[in-house]
């Protein structure tokens, strides 16, 4: 797989420009060594530029007028009765109508009572590929779901429909490492259009389904194992790197298994854990994110895990919660809603998930109402529309392209009847890389 | 101090319990006045002081001046006790064993969850120190850890490292006794087969280094790499059986250098019958006089051998033994404490398992010894120095004395009164309990419908 197509950090279509993969390595690696608050206005100063105006084949640019764009930006910009220019694939302006001139040639969408908001990004998804979960061993390092994406299938042609315009397609969580994450959009033809970075992150799922593994394991053998797979991965790591600094002359052997672990060990893309319950949830923290240093993104986070809450909040973890919003807690003796008890708790850098399977559980399009639940059960609204846009594209690493409306980036939005953690808001139309993706306008039929 | 607040956030969010000491770090000195103290090492004290500084004992006895600017708890007519403990169970873990017979290798510190019941449970009971070890269906399964009851994480939770495997000679379920010997005689045979192949490798490692060649065979290179060997080169899934045998590599039949810690085991014999193998297992591989014997409820029967062994016994939580005498039908009824106190061995009581109101409670225990005619010194040792003991943390817990850490608690009347109550825990000198404030208690015992409130 070196040197595929596939594996280019950050930047997936040959029209990008050129530097933009330097500077979004640049974006990480400030993101990592860096206290992350810090980072980020770095990482808007370094918004790409505007794209080659040698796109004569793309589409018609286009201008959308509308009531109310909540950009999600860092300063929080809310712009009324705006208009968005989009042009090569990239926001190219935001602003007042009054204050933005439409081009010629620019075919004019008026939707003066819409709503213009970040295409919805989750961070766990299921549904971009075909295949679930390779149960080979408890602990699978060598596979990576760039092998199973399946572009344009039924269930995500969904997740557009329901403003969804990227997600982390990740494998199962039958096993403790079942492989490595892909960073897709929901709409493209081919692989080269869909994929955003591969891989996107490191897969770990703690306890839960891996317990069903042959023979039973539990917490005290699947944390030991886990931890024997990265000490190996970083093992390797460290051989290659010395031989590559020169301080050794043995060159290590290559290692198809371990190889995607050095991306991971260097800060180029986080590790997405799956992991639940206030022990387990503690562990992934105390193993994974303040032991061996690894940029990490927790996953579900449900039942009692937002307990940890206090001591999350001193970490530079993402913590991405769903799909169960609510947990009956027992000291307390009533329902609690998880994403209000980790916002309580001090967690600010918090997002909502799905989890998306595609067969039964929850459907990817209905990521805006997992986010209303969070909501019905004690969150604030706009933290949690925050935490399906802005959020997980940082705690992915790719908010130099997507999470916000801002001029420069992915032309990524949904056009919305109200405001989508509204249930009864629906996403009118989805553009995905400047090209209407899903047009909800025409008929009551949604996909 | 910091991990002492630390400490504080920990007992809010899992217990709920303790309103008042919400804010700010624990007083840096306690003085509980007008108790009357049970030290258990020494006489009891009438209307005594205990002054706790810094989470130590700094001073016992009748005339303990107490300094201005201490936290004064005033527990006349209340008796000072020390914390119990609990000298092994796999409460608190999320299963008490692995499915894989040997994991010498895994540490319970993987699987300790600080958010279990238990724990709030613990408080409520008097218990301030567990040892959390894997549970009897193994082989050998795995490292144990003391752990105090309160704390958000592991870390904070720990009072002591493991210092013992958890080793059944019982079968496993579904298995035999052929079965369960021979896999722990394949264990260490397989442990010396791996440290002999790693002397030698260490000596072709060193030959490589030194730029010469292989110059002897491999009998006289394991003879010369054994002193070779250091800690770091012992895998994961080895170390812990080289620090069981002594922390010492052992290459072709001889003692090499001591390259780590020695561990005990904790040896669970069900039955009398696993007393003789538990001793023979313990001495052909070195670890005996590090041994800790976990009894089943027949195994007095094999009190001649355990008083030969001369190590300690932690008993079964089901102090009395019933047989039926198969041709008469007459049940015959052993009060197993007795048995094991007579022959001068040291012992642990344990709690219940948890079905059990009352034996879950390690005074209970206590009382029931009592009840059956033992002396009552005795019986509160069980519970408390004697476990210490076992764990060797006899220098930190188990008694009130200068120096010792401030584990203690308030009880309403004697220990051993069915009618007392905890009041009051403290550990480290921190104030982890109130009855006042248990909620949970309060709801339990409240003639309101608990909904309403």
């Amino acid at each position: 797989m070196k040197g595929s197509g596939f594996r280019v950090q950050g930047s997936s279509s040959a029209s990008r420009p050129a530097g933009a993969g330097i500077r979004f390595a640049m974006a990480v690696s400030l993101f990592v060594t860096l206290n992350p608050m810090l980072a980020l206005p770095a990482a808007a100063q370094t918004a790409p530029d505007p794209p080659d105006s040698a796109e004569p084949t793309g589409p018609r640019p286009l201008a959308f007028r509308v009531a109310k764009v909540v950009s999600m930006d860092d300063r929080d910009s809310v712009v009324n009765n705006a208009t968005v220019l989009v042009k090569g694939g990239r926001i190219e302006a935001v602003g007042p109508s009054e204050s933005v001139e439409v081009p010629d040639g620019y075919r004019v969408v008026e939707m003066p009572e819409a709503w213009l908001v970040p295409g919805l990004v989750d961070a766990h998804n299921h549904t971009a590929g075909g295949d679930f979960n390779d149960m080979v061993y408890l602990t699978n390092p060598g596979l990576n779901t760039r092998a199973g994406i399946e572009p344009g299938n039924a269930r995500i042609k969904r997740a557009a429909s329901g403003g969804v315009t990227a997600v982390l397609f990740i494998p199962g969580s039958g096993t403790n490492i079942s492989g490595f994450g892909s960073i897709v959009k929901t709409a493209g033809a081919n692989p080269d259009e869909v994929f955003m970075r591969s891989p996107g992150s490191l897969k770990i799922a703690q306890a839960g389904n891996p317990e069903w593994y042959f023979g039973g394991v539990r917490r005290m053998f699947m944390n030991w194992n886990t931890r024997q797979t990265l000490l190996k991965a970083r093992a390797y790591h460290r051989a290659w790197e010395a031989f590559e600094k020169g301080e050794t002359a043995e060159k290590p052997e290559y290692d198809p298994i371990f190889d995607d672990f050095r991306g991971l060990f260097r800060g180029e893309y986080p590790l997405s854990v799956h992991t639940q319950w206030y022990q387990v949830l503690l562990t992934t923290v105390e193993q994974y994110h303040l032991g061996m240093k690894l940029w990490t993104v927790l996953d579900h986070c449900t039942f009692n895990a937002w307990k940890v809450g206090p001591i999350v909040a001193k970490t530079d973890c993402w913590t991405i919660n769903g799909p169960r919003q609510y947990e009956f807690d027992r000291t307390a003796r009533r329902m609690i809603g998880n994403a209000s008890g980790w916002w309580k708790n001090g967690v600010r850098r918090l997002g909502i998930n799905t989890d998306a399977v595609g067969f039964g559980g929850i459907p990817q399009h209905e990521l805006s109402f997992q986010a209303a639940m969070a909501c019905w059960y004690g969150w604030l609204p706009y933290p949690a529309l925050r935490g399906v846009t802005q959020i997980p594209a940082e705690a992915l690493g790719v908010h130099d392209r997507i999470g916000s409306i801002e001029a420069g980036k992915d032309a990524d939005f949904g056009i919305w009847t109200g405001d989508p953690l509204d249930p009864r808001s629906a996403c009118l139309i989805t553009v995905i890389d400047g090209k209407v993706v899903h047009d909800g306008t025409k008929g009551i039929r949604r996909f | 101090m910091a991990r002492r607040a630390c400490c504080k956030t920990g007992i809010v969010v899992l217990a709920g319990l303790v309103a008042a000491t919400v804010n700010g770090a624990p007083p840096e000195k306690v003085a509980l006045t007008g108790g009357r103290i049970i030290p258990i090492v020494g006489e009891p004290i009438e209307k005594g002081t205990v002054l706790i500084e810094r989470g130590k004992i700094v001073a016992v006895g009748k005339d303990v001046e107490v300094p201005y600017d201490a936290r004064v708890y005033d527990v006349s007519g209340k008796v000072v006790f020390p914390g119990m403990i609990v000298v092994g169970t796999a409460r608190g873990l999320d299963v008490a064993n692995e499915a894989r017979p040997v994991v010498p290798h895994l540490n319970v510190a993987d699987a300790i969850d600080p958010s279990q019941l238990y724990f709030e449970d613990c408080l409520r009971l008097g218990i301030t120190a567990v040892h959390v070890i894997p549970g009897n269906n193994t082989v050998i399964g795995g490292l144990g850890r003391v752990v105090r009851p309160i704390g958000m994480t592991v870390g904070e939770m720990t009072i002591a490292e493991g210092a013992f495997l958890k080793i059944a000679i019982s079968p496993r379920l579904r298995s035999d006794r052929m079965a369960q010997m021979a896999t722990l005689r394949e264990t260490f045979l397989e442990l010396d087969d791996y440290l002999d192949k790693l002397a030698e490798k260490r000596y072709e490692e060193d030959l490589k280094e030194k730029d010469k060649k292989i110059d002897v065979g491999p009998a006289e290179a394991r003879n010369r790499g054994r002193d070779l060997i250091r800690a770091e080169d012992i895998d994961d899934k080895h170390f812990n059986l080289v620090r069981l045998t002594g922390g010492r590599v052992r290459v072709a039949g001889e003692d090499g250098p001591i390259v780590a810690k020695p561990l005990g085991a904790f040896l669970y014999c069900g039955s009398a019958m696993d007393v003789g193998h538990a001793v023979k297992t313990a001495s052909d591989a070195g670890f005996l006089d590090r041994s800790v014997f976990v009894l089943g409820g027949e195994c007095f029967k094999a009190v001649a051998e355990l008083k030969k062994a001369a190590r300690p016994v932690v008993l079964p939580p089901d102090l009395t033994h019933r047989e039926t005498d198969p041709l008469t039908g007459k049940v015959r009824e052993t009060f197993v404490p007795k048995r094991i106190a007579d022959a001068g061995l040291l012992f642990a009581l344990v709690p219940g398992p948890d079905a059990s109101l009352a034996e879950r409670m390690p005074n209970y225990q206590a009382a029931r010894c009592v009840r059956a005619g033992m002396a009552r010194d005795v019986a509160l040792r069980a519970i408390t120095i004697n476990p210490a003991k076992i764990l060797g943390l006899e220098g930190r817990l188990g008694s009130i004395e200068v120096g010792k850490d401030a584990h203690l608690v308030i009880f309403s009347g004697d220990p051993l009164d069915f009618t007392s109550v905890v009041e009051q825990v403290f550990i480290e000198g921190i104030p982890a309990y109130e009855r006042d404030k248990d909620f949970r208690l309060k709801r339990l015992l409240s003639e309101h419908d608990p909904a309403e409130k």
